[in-house]
C-alpha cells in the first residue's frame, strides 16, 4: 500500500499543472474508484492492529538461584541454629556458604534450590552430592537460554574457635570484579585465609553516579594508613539522580554484615545489614582514627545548616541474632543503637575532629549477660560500624567529611 | 531552533504552493472548512512487543485540535485535501511491563537495564501538521480522506517512572535492584530533550455533514517516525497514534 504514497509523492513532485495532477492521480493507481473505500479501510484495520494485541509472554531472562534449603534428618546435630537450614540467595552473590557444626556429615547432601521463573540448574536441585571434597558448582541457565550464572555452595562444617583479639588492618582489596568501578576488602580469618565480612555501600552509590572514578566513591582505600593501608570513609554528593530522588548525599560507611544492593533504593535503612555470627564475648574496641568534618553541613533537601559540624560515628555493637520466637533478628540502619536485642555496645561517640592519627580504646558495656549454650550455637552477632556522616541514613551531612580508620582491634574476654 | 521553524514553515509554504497554486483557477474552486476536534490517543511502541503485559491505566490529556483545511475538487468524486492543523495532545499511560529494556538518564550519568514492574508514562506536546490528503466522496453527506501528514512538533515533553518493580541492572543476570512506589524511591526518566521535532505518518478520516455548513468529523492518525531521535534508545520507539472526533463548519 506504501508504494501508493510514494508514487503520489513522486507524481506531486513532477507536476506542472492540475490536468497533469488528475492524470497522475489516476495514473498511480486510483483510476478504480472502488479501491479508494478499500484503501481507506486497510490503513484502519492496519492501525487498530497495532494498537491492540499484545504479544504471548517473554520467556524469563534471569538466571538466579533464590534460596537454598539442606533438609537433614537431625537437624539439631547439624545446625547450630534451625533457621541455618534455609538462605536466601542475594543477586549480587554467587558464593553460596553453609556454616555448619563440626561434627555435620556433609558427605551426602541433597540442597533444594528455587530459581527464576522458568530457569533450569545443572546438576539437578535435589540431587546429592558430597560437600566434604570442597564446593558444588551449580549452572543456571534462563527460561529463554540465553543467559547463565554459575554458582558455588559450600557446606563447611565450622569449629567454634577461641580469639583472643581479632585485628581489622584493612590490607586486603580490590576492584569488585564484575564492574570495576569501585573497591571492596577482605579481611583476615584466623585461620589466615580471607574472608569478606566487610561490607560498604559502594555498590549502591554506583547506581546514582555510573562515571564515578573507583575513587571517587563514598569508601576507599589509603595506602599511607596508620600502617600499611588504612580506610577512609567520605561523604559524597550524589548527583543529579540523588537531587531527583531527595537523596543527596551517601555518607562514606564500612560496616561487619551485608549490604543488599536489592533495596538500596527503595529502602536504603535496611540494606545495611549489620552483623556477623560471632562467637566471643567483645570486651574492648580499639583502633586508630583521623576526622576531617566537611565546610558546610546540608539538610534532606541541600540547604546549609548554618553553625552545625558534621560528626562521625564509630561503634560496634552485639546482639542476638535471634528472637525469643526464634526468628533470625538482622540490626539495620535504623535500629542499630536501639534495639532490644543488643546485649553490648562500644560507642565512641563524639569523634573529635582530628587530622593526625588518634588512638580510641572503648570498653563494651553489657546490658546483660551472654548465654553460654547461646555464644556457642552462633547466637549471637558482631556489628562494627563507621561512617563519615552520623545522619548519612537521613541523608543529612557535610559533603566532604572524612572518616579514615585504621588498625582496628576488637579484644574478647575469656571466662576465668 | 528557531532556524529550523522558518525552514519547515517554508518547506510547507512551499509544498501548498506546488499543490494548489499553480493555477489561479484553482482557488475559485476551492471549498474552505474549520475544523474543531478533540483527540485520543497517544503514542504506542512500533509494535507492541511482549515486554508490555498490559495496561494498567490511560488518561487523555487536553487534546484540542484547530484545523484550517481546504478541498480541491478534481472531478464528480475525488478531491485533494490539504490544511494546517494546530494539535494539543498529552496522554498518561500506566503499563505493566516484563522484561523491558530501560535506560535513565540525568545529567553525565545513567542506569540502564532489564525491568521487570510497572512504567507510568506522561507526554505533553504542540504540534503544527500538514495533512494531504486524497478525498472521496461517497454521498452528498458523506466523504472518506486518507493519506499522508508532516508534523513538526513547538513543544515536547516526556517524561515518567518505573515503579513498583525491580531492575537488573547492565543485564539479566546483573544486580537486582528494587524500585517501590514513592518519588525517591522508584526510577523516574524525563526524555523531553531525545524527542524529534518533526513527525510525519498517515491518517485517515470520514467527514459527514449534516447541513450546508456544519458536520462532523473522525479521524485517526498513526505516525510512522519514532517520536524519539534515533541514537536515543533509553526505550522502544514510540510512534504516535491517535483518533479525532470533531465539528466542522464549511466557510466555503
Amino acid at each position: 500500500m506504501q508504494k501508493y504514497w510514494l508514487q503520489i509523492a513522486a507524481a506531486t513532485d513532477k507536476m506542472t499543472n492540475f490536468a497533469n495532477l488528475k492524470q497522475s492521480f489516476y495514473m498511480c493507481g486510483f483510476s478504480n474508484k472502488m479501491r479508494f473505500p478499500v484503501i481507506f479501510a486497510g490503513c484502519l484495520v492496519m492501525m487498530m492492529l497495532c494498537a491492540s494485541c499484545f504479544g504471548d509472554e517473554p520467556d524469563g531472562c534471569e538466571a538466579d538461584i533464590e534460596t537454598v534449603t539442606l533438609h537433614v534428618t537431625s537437624p539439631d546435630d547439624f545446625f547450630f541454629q534451625a533457621t541455618d537450614s534455609m538462605q536466601v540467595v542475594f543477586s549480587t552473590d554467587s558464593v553460596i556458604t553453609f556454616a555448619v557444626r563440626g561434627s555435620a556429615d556433609v558427605s551426602a547432601l541433597s540442597p533444594v534450590l528455587t530459581l527464576s521463573t522458568g530457569a533450569t540448574v545443572s546438576p539437578a536441585s535435589g540431587s546429592t552430592h558430597d560437600f566434604s571434597q570442597g564446593p558444588v558448582v551449580y549452572t543456571v541457565t534462563s527460561q529463554d537460554g540465553k543467559w547463565q550464572r554459575h554458582y558455588r555452595v559450600h557446606v563447611v562444617p565450622t569449629l567454634v574457635t577461641v580469639t583472643d583479639t581479632l585485628s581489622f588492618d584493612f590490607e586486603h582489596y580490590e576492584l569488585e570484579t564484575s564492574t570495576q568501578r569501585y573497591y571492596m576488602w577482605y579481611n583476615t580469618l584466623p585461620d589466615g585465609s580471607l574472608g569478606n565480612d566487610w561490607a560498604t555501600a559502594n555498590g549502591g552509590f554506583r547506581l546514582s553516579m555510573s562515571t564515578a572514578a573507583p575513587m571517587d566513591y563514598p569508601t576507599t582505600p589509603l595506602a599511607q594508613g596508620y600502617e600499611g593501608a588504612a580506610v577512609c570513609l567520605t561523604t559524597r554528593d550524589t548527583g543529579p539522580f540523588g537531587r531527583m530522588a531527595n537523596k543527596r548525599l551517601a555518607a562514606g560507611n564500612m560496616f561487619l554484615g551485608t549490604f543488599d544492593l536489592r533495596i538500596a533504593m527503595s529502602d536504603h535503612l535496611h540494606a545495611t545489614r549489620f552483623g556477623i555470627p560471632f562467637t566471643d564475648r567483645p570486651d574492648r574496641f580499639t583502633g586508630y582514627y583521623t576526622f576531617e568534618p566537611g565546610p558546610t553541613v546540608q539538610d534532606f533537601y541541600g540547604n546549609p545548616i548554618a553553625g552545625r559540624t558534621d560528626s562521625a560515628s564509630v561503634y560496634a555493637v552485639f546482639y542476638r541474632n535471634h528472637d525469643a520466637a526464634g526468628n533470625e533478628v538482622v540490626l539495620y540502619g535504623d535500629n542499630v543503637l536501639s534495639s532490644s536485642q543488643l546485649v553490648a555496645v562500644a560507642n565512641l561517640g563524639y569523634v573529635a575532629p582530628t587530622a593526625t592519627w588518634t588512638a580510641w580504646d572503648v570498653k563494651f558495656e553489657y546490658r546483660e549477660a551472654v548465654d553460654e549454650q547461646l555464644l556457642a550455637n552462633r547466637g549471637y552477632s558482631l556489628a562494627i560500624v563507621f561512617s563519615s556522616s552520623a545522619s548519612g541514613g537521613d541523608f543529612v551531612g557535610a559533603i566532604g567529611s572524612r572518616l579514615c580508620v585504621d588498625k582496628v582491634r576488637l579484644i574478647c574476654k575469656h571466662e576465668e | 531552533m528557531i532556524m529550523s521553524i522558518k525552514r519547515f514553515i517554508s518547506a510547507m509554504l512551499f509544498i501548498t504552493v506546488l499543490v494548489m497554486g499553480v493555477n489561479a483557477s484553482v482557488l475559485d474552486s476551492l471549498s474552505y472548512d474549520v475544523r474543531l476536534g478533540y483527540a485520543l490517543g497517544g503514542t504506542i511502541p512500533t509494535h507492541i512487543g511482549k515486554e508490555i503485559r498490559g495496561i494498567n491505566s490511560y488518561y487523555p490529556g487536553f487534546n484540542f485540535t484547530v484545523a484550517a483545511e481546504a478541498s480541491y475538487p478534481l472531478d464528480q468524486r475525488w478531491s485533494l485535501h490539504s490544511g494546517l492543523r494546530f494539535e494539543l495532545g498529552s496522554m498518561d499511560a500506566d503499563s505493566r511491563v516484563k522484561n523491558y529494556d530501560i535506560e535513565v538518564v540525568r545529567g553525565d550519568e545513567s542506569l540502564k537495564g532489564i525491568f521487570n514492574g510497572n512504567v507510568r508514562i506522561k507526554s505533553a506536546q504542540r504540534r503544527i501538521t500538514l495533512p494531504i490528503q486524497a478525498e472521496y466522496r461517497i454521498s452528498d453527506k458523506w466523504t472518506a480522506r486518507c493519506g499522508v501528514f508532516m508534523g513538526w512538533l513547538t513543544n515536547r515533553r516526556f517524561w515518567g517512572w518505573a515503579y513498583d518493580g525491580y531492575l537488573r541492572e547492565g543485564t539479566p543476570v546483573g544486580p537486582k535492584v528494587e524500585m517501590g512506589t514513592e518519588p525517591g524511591d522508584r526510577g523516574d526518566f524525563d526524555f523531553d530533550a531525545n524527542m524529534r521535532h518533526m513527525q510525519w505518518g498517515i491518517d485517515g478520516g470520514i467527514d459527514w455533514r449534516f447541513s450546508r455548513r456544519w458536520g462532523a468529523f473522525a479521524e485517526v492518525t498513526y505516525g510512522f517516525s519514532n517520536i524519539f531521535k534515533s541514537d536515543f534508545h533509553s526505550v522502544q520507539p514510540l510512534r504516535p497514534l491517535y483518533g479525532t472526533l470533531g465539528i466542522i463548519y464549511r466557510i466555503k
